[in-house]
């Protein structure tokens, strides 16, 4: 290979003796290194140098386009795995809420519980249990806290059992037990919940945040290898008097294209990315929230009657929560319209039952407060439910919203991710294909 | 420069590489430990600030004014309101409690500030609001005028004299000791080095640690919360009013009281805020009344006699205080 760099050009005259005078003290006394350095050397040289650096380059952006599609995917794909994971950790929340608020408005009646309010008592912890083990299996990171969550769990379970089955045998110290599982879950379970909530919150941040990151890396790699190659055709078209290298041409034309291409789907996929988040996401946030503190509410509502008289704590612990409920509903408002109707009645009944214990009237408030026949049409377990009920249909739709509309960004993309390497080899072929064209000239 | 591009790339790879979905595990929310509250000093009962006995009450007036009749002070402030509104425990059984089948709060102590609401308004229903307090907030609530009168297994001493009021003494209680079945001790002195309950700010946590230092006492918010750690295994033993304790053993067929071993006098006093002398008069005379009439007898029959014996005769009322 060495031997052609002594080779007369045939097209350029002038250039040639002087680049093979200047060589060939160099290559005898450099040993190996002088035979990289000649290899370098001249016209000849330079077009070398060109060839890999454009080739390299373009292998490089290949990698880039790869890399930027394949981070987008990756962060959509893992933004809609932790928006399921961070709604199944708002289940179990709401689920264990609400199982809590059946066991201490069970209290209300006594002994002898209603029998749909055991059954969904039951059903709610069975729901939170289910989703503890699909929620450990989604994320491996969150399984410790889950693992703690479940320990606090079984105790709280076994307090309530043991609070039912003294107070089926009326003895008083049922309401010991109901106590202090409620403070198992208040001060042990929800803590660990909020935790979880938290972090999910975070990965999901950090995810959406990651999509629109895939469409630096194609803009940049692709402007740097079009520099590249405008440089290479600039020179070369100097140097070798030809207006323009068509495989070269071709190679640019091709990182254009798929820069353009790549990064066009890129930013639409990022913005329909961060339209769920800031519509359909943020609403499916608010009406978790708005559930679990309705349901937070309305345990209060029952601990305020239990404590007879001196629940001030607890009627305060309501006030807090109902408020929580509009600010969350307030969020999401014009699509929870009926939602707020339905909040609105039970606050107002609340309000009644709130009266009725204030004026002395606590079997009164109690009637209220757990319903059945004697209550009449507008209890307060009635509009609960009314709420319930509407608000986790929308909370469903909701959320199957936003995984709809994230598996809609991730199929819309052009498959760069494994075409992007390819891409960039062939672009590195016709620069190489292209360059030979005029090293041959130097043979 | 041929060198460079490949480190360039694969640090650019590597630093993508951060979100690859490898999560930090979440982490565990580090609970504030709860500090535990040092057990009370035991001090000698002080003698009473005004130098009387801590038993002597209001001296009654001579005929009660009838729920028709005029009336001043407290008690048309209370007849105003048209309900008496009295601090009861509702975990206290036999004494207090709530009936779960009936969620009527009933007792032995409810039937006397049942008797003093029949005293002002001809009957109790209607006129009565039973809030349910725990054993620190007693004092508290009288103070704050948040009850009218406290009927919670409350005893008469002069540290208490000095922050409410108390009616005469309406049941002599006394401090007993519940250990489990099969228990071979027979005394509080042979529990050293033991974990005995007693609820948190009661007369009860005093006494037992003046009786026996050497146990290891540990607290509940209420009696039936220390029949929790009982149960629970977390306390041997529970220290408290014989009342409360028949009460404790009635609901666990486990558990014994030490009925030979009566370590303190616990008169029993129902609580009233200081200041209100018309009201505590008052109160005293219903309880006179229902001394001699045979209803405190009846209501000591149907709710304490089964676990506590037969009592001749209730305690006597000493009179003294005047402002």
């Amino acid at each position: 290979m060495t031997q052609t760099q002594s080779a007369p050009p045939p097209s350029v005259a002038a250039a040639p003796p002087q680049g093979a005078a200047g060589q060939a003290p160099n290559a005898r006394s450099a040993g190996p290194r002088g035979a990289v350095a000649q290899w370098f050397e001249g016209t000849p040289g330079r077009m070398r140098a060109f060839l890999i650096l454009a080739a390299a380059m373009s292998v490089v952006f290949g990698l880039a386009a790869a890399q930027g599609f394949s981070q987008s995917d990756g962060s959509l794909e893992r933004a809609q795995a932790n928006t399921a994971q961070l709604v199944r950790i708002q289940a179990i929340h709401t689920n264990l809420v609400s199982a809590n608020a059946d066991a201490t408005n069970a209290f209300l009646v006594g002994g002898l519980e209603p029998p749909e309010q055991r059954a969904h008592f039951v059903n709610s912890m069975a729901a939170a249990a289910g989703l503890i083990a699909d929620a450990a299996s989604a994320q491996p990171a969150d399984r410790e806290v889950l693992g703690a969550l479940n320990k606090t769990l079984i105790t709280y379970e076994g307090l309530i059992e043991q609070a039912r089955a003294n107070n089926r045998q009326g003895l008083p110290i049922g309401s010991q037990y109901l106590k202090d599982a409620n403070s198992v879950l208040q001060d042990d379970s929800l803590p660990l919940v909020k935790a979880l909530v938290e972090a999910n919150e975070k990965r999901v941040d950090a995810e959406f945040d990651g999509i629109s990151k895939g469409t630096i890396w194609i803009l940049v790699g692709g402007l740097l290898s079009l520099v590249v190659f405008v440089i290479t055709l600039r020179w070369l078209a100097r140097r070798t008097h030809r207006y323009l290298n068509l495989p070269i041409a071709a190679g640019a034309a091709l990182v254009l294209l798929t820069t353009v291409i790549g990064g066009v789907s890129l930013a639409s996929a990022s913005g329909a990315a961060k339209d769920t988040r800031n519509s359909e996401y943020e609403r499916t946030l608010a009406l978790s929230r708005a559930r679990i503190a309705a349901y937070d509410a309305r345990s209060n509502e029952s601990l305020t009657l239990i404590a007879r008289g001196s629940g001030d704590a607890f009627d305060k612990a309501y006030n807090t929560a109902a408020a929580e409920v509009d600010n969350q509903l307030g969020k999401s408002s014009g699509t929870t319209d009926g939602l707020q109707q339905a909040w609105a009645e039970y606050k107002q009944v609340h309000s009644k039952v709130r009266e009725a214990d204030s004026s002395g009237n606590w079997d009164g408030a109690v009637v209220m407060a757990v319903g059945g026949e004697k209550a009449g049409t507008n209890d307060s377990a009635q509009t609960f439910a009314a709420f319930d009920a509407s608000s986790s249909q929308q909370l469903t739709a909701s959320s199957d919203a936003v995984a709809g509309d994230l598996t809609d960004a991730r199929d819309g993309l052009p498959p760069i991710g494994w075409l992007g390497i390819p891409i960039g080899f062939v672009a590195a072929l016709l620069v190489a294909w292209g360059m030979s064209q005029r090293l041959e000239e130097y043979r | 420069m041929k060198k460079l591009i490949p480190i360039a790339a694969t640090t650019a790879l590597l630093l993508t590489a951060c979100s690859t979905g490898n999560y930090a595990a979440t982490q565990i929310p580090t609970k504030p430990s709860p500090s535990a509250a040092a057990p009370p000093t035991p001090t000698e009962p002080k003698a009473c600030t005004d130098g009387k006995d801590p038993l002597a009450s209001y001296v009654p007036p001579a005929t009660l004014p009838k729920p028709e009749e005029p009336v001043t002070g407290y008690l048309k402030t209370i007849r105003d309101r048209k309900r008496l509104i009295a601090g009861v425990s509702a975990d206290s059984l036999h004494l207090g409690a709530r009936n779960p089948i009936t969620g009527q709060i009933e007792g032995f102590d409810i039937d006397m500030v049942k008797a003093v609401a029949t005293a002002i308004f001809g009957t109790w229903e209607g006129h009565l609001e039973l809030r349910v307090i725990s054993s620190p907030q007693r004092i508290p609530s009288l103070q704050n005028g948040s009850v009218d009168i406290v009927a919670r297994n409350m005893t008469i001493n002069c540290e208490r004299w000095d922050q409410i009021a108390f009616s005469a003494e309406y049941y002599r209680s006394g401090q007993k000791t519940l250990v489990p079945l099969n228990a071979k001790e027979t005394s509080v002195k042979q529990l050293s080095g033991k974990t005995i309950c007693a609820p948190a700010g009661s007369t009860s946590l005093t006494n037992l640690i003046k009786e026996n230092p050497a146990v290891k006492p540990i607290t509940a918010d209420s009696d039936t919360g220390c029949l929790v750690l009982f149960q629970q295994g977390k306390a041997y033993g529970i220290s408290g009013d014989d009342t409360v304790l028949a009460g404790d053993a009635a609901q666990d067929p486990y558990a014994k009281v030490l009925t030979a071993e009566r370590f303190s006098e616990e008169p029993y006093g129902l609580g009233i805020k200081k200041g209100n002398v018309d009201f505590v008069k008052f109160v005293n005379g219903v309880l006179a009344q229902m001394k001699s009439s045979g209803a405190w007898m009846e209501s000591y029959n149907a709710w304490l006699m089964p676990d506590l014996g037969k009592l001749t005769t209730p305690p006597p009322a000493v009179y003294g205080r005047t402002q």
